[in-house]
């Protein structure tokens, strides 16, 4: 009775602020929690006359037709998103430190100033956007690189129709569109960086290259651990936008390139609810089991505690 | 400190490097922008003649000539739902986000840390697709209706976060002399915090604007009816067209009867898409910056 009291207490005194936080919490509400609710068709053979509730109960049934049969397209699927993911980080993390630190050497307000801006631009843009400029490199006829191998002398690629390049394709954008996002963050956290170790070591006799390995890497070092740390949770979910706006419906390509996320869209009207539900929520569960783990790691890396 | 560069000395290949990569990265960006600029303006025979370049081929306005008398109409009404969909979304957007950051910055809440909480569980764990999709169109009928374009991106928890590392930064006693002045919290938030924190209002603004304006996922999920296309499904849908028949998926029969729109139409598309966004960048690329870095500082 008392707790009870407290909280209605604290509602009636803080009123205004809750009211404030009431619209958020709505949205938070509709499109996150009351979907929840519909897990349960992952456990069913969900058919429209009978509901979501009402469905026939089939336990794990689903899931094991997701890993082992039916369509085959389980463990490729989630071979894709791994791989498309592991290598996006790789990249994505490699070419952002080595602007940032070039970036760091570079002199001239403008040069700096348009060189950025143009490093930049590309998160601006949609992946629709981006699927363009990928059309306009590598389609048949008129694209640049088929123009390019021609005037070389070699044979022009179908590439729409090659699936084995498609990964690489996908990877190339994907770090190209998020370069100079990312750089951005490792430049915010080397303004951080105390300056007088430069003057020290420059003092020593050290040179700038010298400075970069025993100075600037190890002080980033904590930077690239947590944001990694970070993508390495999310690593089960694909990036749907990039797919689709990329390679869109084109079956030749499709099963090369799709991820997790782009499978179950494509699966829900040929192989019903409850199956890609069972998927979606497989993949729920290992973002929270890495998630969870990812930032306790995280955590004892920013405390100093270290992964390394 | 202020060594002189040596020719050829180590500091002076690093130094070579740097300038080396650093043109050579914003080269690889713009070019692919450039090129789909120039075949916007070419004509659409050399370009099928001579393939993609650089260099805008027989200069021409044709395709936007064309393209504003033949698909005009459509073109204009993407434009607007999309530009419809930006200001109403953001609006609304900034609106929701900005009260309940400024609400869970008041160190006076108690329950602040529960509904932080309610909002973060959102991050770590979902649904998936197909139960969103499920009540969306089951539940909420949003097939086919503009609340379907705006709604599921009305609050990004994200963006509440960042919000808030911008609203603790006000000194509470500012707050304090206002509720001793008798001022409430509604009067606290719109006439101290919002206009204090005008920078943080902006970059987040334009954060939401830019999802807005660069959205076709919701479209995607949600509509069917030609006439609610935002100007990127219009363009996604020329370029799935286009990619179908590429594939050879459409056999060539069919495909001749399926109009392709010309290499030039489809580049004259992308940049009408990407245009607004081209002539505010100078202008609004400070803001983001300016919020990645709070955002990173703050991790």
């Amino acid at each position: 009775m008392g707790k009870k009291n407290t909280v209605v207490k604290e509602l009636k005194k803080n009123r205004q602020l809750y009211i404030m936080c009431l619209p958020a919490l709505i949205v938070l509400i509709l499109f996150s929690y009351v979907p929840m609710a519909g897990i349960w068709m992952a456990f069913t053979k969900y058919n429209i006359r009978d509901g979501i509730f009402g469905s026939e109960f089939v336990g794990l049934y689903n899931f094991k037709y997701f890993f082992t049969g039916g369509t085959g397209l389980g463990p490729k699927v989630i071979y894709n998103t791994l791989f498309i993911n592991f290598f996006g980080l790789i990249f994505g993390t490699f070419f952002p430190i080595l602007i940032a630190i070039c970036f760091n050497e570079v002199r001239g307000k403008y040069f700096k100033k348009i060189t950025q801006s143009a490093m930049f631009f590309p998160y601006f843009l949609s992946w629709v956007v981006v699927g363009a400029i990928v059309y306009a490199f590598f389609s048949t006829d008129t694209g640049m690189i088929n123009r390019l191998l021609q005037s070389t002398g070699h044979d022009i690629i179908r590439w729409y129709a090659e699936k084995k390049y498609w990964k690489g394709i996908i990877i190339t954008a994907d770090v190209w569109k998020w370069c100079g996002y990312n750089s951005i963050i490792y430049m915010a956290a080397m303004t951080n960086f105390d300056s007088s170790l430069y003057d020290a070591a420059s003092v020593d006799g050290a040179n700038r290259f010298q400075q970069i390995i025993h100075i600037t890497l190890p002080l980033i070092k904590p930077t690239v651990v947590i944001l990694s740390l970070l993508a390495i949770g999310r690593i089960f979910f694909g990036d749907f936008g990039m797919i689709y706006g990329i390679v869109g419906n084109n079956s030749l390509l499709y099963d090369e390139v799709a991820v997790i996320d782009t499978y179950v869209y494509s699966a829900m009207r040929s192989l019903g609810f409850s199956y890609t539900t069972a998927i979606g929520l497989f993949q729920s569960v290992m973002g929270l089991i890495l998630v969870t783990l990812s930032n306790k790691l995280a955590k004892k890396v920013n405390d100093g505690g270290g992964l390394f | 400190m202020t060594r002189k560069t040596r020719l050829f000395s180590a500091d002076f290949w690093v130094k070579a490097v740097a300038y080396f990569v650093i043109a050579f990265f914003a080269v690889c960006c713009l070019y692919p922008l450039i090129m789909v600029l120039s075949v916007s303006f070419s004509d659409n025979t050399e370009v099928m003649k001579y393939g993609y370049s650089i260099i805008p081929q027989n200069f021409s306005k044709d395709t936007y000539l064309y393209l504003f008398a033949h698909s005009g109409v459509r073109i204009l009404r993407s434009y607007g739902v999309t530009i419809g969909i930006t200001i109403v979304g953001t609006l609304a957007s900034m609106l929701v986000t900005s009260m309940i950051s400024f609400a869970i910055s008041i160190k006076d809440l108690k329950y602040r840390n529960v509904i932080a909480y309610i909002c973060n569980f959102t991050i770590i764990f979902s649904a998936g697709l197909i139960p969103w999709y499920y009540v969306c169109v089951n539940w909420y009928h949003m097939k086919d209706t503009y609340a379907g374009l705006i709604l599921p991106s009305l609050f990004s928890v994200w963006n509440m976060f960042l919000m808030r590392t911008y609203f603790e930064a006000v000194p509470a006693s500012l707050y304090e002399s206002a509720k001793i002045d008798g001022a409430n919290y509604f009067q606290i938030y719109w006439k101290i915090a919002i206009p204090l924190c005008k920078t943080a209002m902006l970059t987040v603004g334009l954060m939401y604007a830019l999802c807005y304006w660069n959205d076709w996922w919701n479209a995607l999920m949600f509509i069917n009816d030609r006439d609610k296309f935002p100007l990127q499904y219009f363009l996604y849908n020329i370029l799935s067209n286009v990619n179908a028949i590429s594939s050879g998926r459409i056999p060539s029969g069919a495909a001749a009867n399926l109009k392709l729109p010309a290499e030039t139409v489809k580049m004259a598309v992308t940049m009408i898409t990407i245009g607004p966004i081209i002539f505010l960048y100078p202008f609004i690329q400070k803001y983001f910056v300016d919020g990645i870095m709070t955002g990173a500082v703050k991790e």
